[in-house]
């Protein structure tokens, strides 16, 4: 069992560390619009701020993405997640988890923190009304203890937010 | 496997009393398994893979509504514009397979122009232009790129370029003598021969060849290094440079084939035979085949 927001991971592998690296050097040359990452000397996990697009639901709300990356990044989809307080989504638990299929079965090692960032934020900006998935409140209570949404079978509904 | 998975799932619907189920799973043996490469689960969303007259993969996806066929499906594909769908209600997915097909046949001539652009340019873009952008960023030189539009609708015509470059002096030079050459481009010659005419000066060469020429080496799309890392279980393939690129030419994305392999042992939509893994590309997922070392130290 993990603890709450820490998930056990092992040390990154030399490949996943070499890539990460690549990575931050072009988000910091080239940083995905509406997203703010505040260089840390830990390269396992990323805090991410987050800015609502202008005229849309959430525009002008931050909002904190925690990414954590798994030992064998990007063979696995890092974990990505809210800090609370969780935007308010139909497709955003309260506990901070992302139901978006890119996190889970669609990842591809073709995608990057930004392509992730970027979708994130297109799901945020599509959505017609704040509210919580209708299972909130269930799916909260199974994931106690800090389960990372990577652990859930995810079941995707729709494509519309 | 991904298409008997989907098959499997679409016929178990199928079973159940709805007819929308029903009308959708003969609509896609229709159209054929083959083809299928996505499928939602609850039969409202996949796409199709096809090859146009050029062998090139598209995938169009599609999206039902629940009172399908009565609306029409909504459909998004890598294409620079979307056909007019024409939808009755005795409509079916092979008719909207028909008319994609009529569209990609429409759109060979603009993709020929693209490919021969980023066959004989120096294209700059950062990734892998989607068949969808008529956009191309082209090295006119040291100081100065040009964004090339291709008009979609007549693609041998004159394209709209912008031209931008750190030095004003050399961009403005450039863009001097495109306007005033401009009426020598001409629908009988390629788009490169015209480029280069229209500015009288031999443009750079696309990178990959130049790369070859300086036995310089290209990164892996997965872990992003030229060289793999020196480390004691990688064994003889420590340091070593990227091995296998994937063929559709228009992707031609680079890979060390141990990352490669990794990666598509870690999904499950992977088939082996013997020792060569079947997947698809990370980038452009069309068909890869990867052999697998079997003694990583040899």
């Amino acid at each position: 069992m993990s603890s709450s927001g820490a998930p056990s991971h092992k040390a990154l592998s030399k490949i996943a560390c070499k890539r990460l690296q690549k990575e931050l050097v072009e988000w910091q040359m080239n940083p995905p619009t509406g997203f703010k990452h505040k260089v840390t000397d830990n390269l396992q996990r990323w805090i991410i701020e987050a800015i609502g697009a202008p005229g849309t639901l959430y525009a002008n709300e931050t909002y904190q993405l925690q990414v954590d990356f798994p030992e064998h990044y990007p063979m696995e989809s890092p974990q990505v997640i809210f800090l609370p307080p969780a935007p308010l989504h139909p497709h955003i638990y309260s506990n901070g988890h992302i139901c978006l299929d890119i996190l889970y079965d669609s990842w591809s090692p073709a995608m990057t923190v930004s392509s992730i960032c970027i979708s994130i934020l297109s799901m945020l900006s599509s959505s017609t009304e704040k509210q919580r998935p209708t299972d909130n409140d269930r799916y909260v209570k199974n994931c106690k203890n800090g389960r990372s949404p990577k652990e859930t079978r995810w079941w995707f509904h729709d494509d519309k937010v | 496997m991904e298409e008997s998975i989907g098959r499997a799932r679409c016929e178990e619907l199928a079973k159940s009393s709805s007819s929308f189920y029903r009308k959708v799973y003969s609509e896609i043996e229709e159209v054929g398994w083959e083809s299928l490469r996505r499928l939602g689960g609850d039969l409202t969303f996949f796409s199709f893979h096809i090859l146009d007259k050029k062998g090139r993969a598209h995938i169009l996806e599609l999206q039902l509504d629940r009172d399908y066929p009565k609306s029409p499906p909504s459909l998004s594909a890598d294409v620079p514009c979307m056909f007019t769908l024409e939808w009755s209600t005795i409509s079916r997915l092979k008719d909207v397979m028909h008319q994609f097909r009529k569209h990609l046949d429409s759109l060979q001539e603009f993709w020929s122009v693209l490919d021969d652009i980023d066959k004989s340019l120096c294209v700059v873009d950062a990734k892998q232009p989607s068949r969808a952008s008529p956009i191309r960023r082209i090295r006119a030189g040291k100081d100065c790129n040009i964004i090339a539009r291709i008009n979609f609708d007549d693609p041998k015509s004159l394209p709209e370029c912008r031209f931008i470059g750190p030095e004003p002096v050399a961009v403005n030079y450039l863009y001097m003598i495109w306007r005033r050459n401009s009426r020598k481009w001409s629908k009988e010659k390629s788009f490169p021969e015209n480029l280069e005419c229209v500015l009288g000066t031999e443009l750079p060469k696309p990178l990959g060849l130049q790369v070859e020429d300086d036995h310089q080496q290209v990164e892996c799309g997965i872990c992003y290094a030229q060289f793999l890392p020196t480390d004691e279980e990688l064994g003889a393939r420590s340091g070593t440079r990227t091995d296998y690129s994937c063929e559709n030419i228009s992707c031609n994305k680079s890979f060390h084939s141990l990352c490669l392999t990794d990666w598509l042992r870690s999904i499950t939509t992977t088939r082996q035979s013997f020792d060569v893994l079947f997947g698809n590309c990370p980038y452009c997922s069309d068909p890869v085949a990867v052999k697998i070392n079997m003694n990583k130290i040899d």
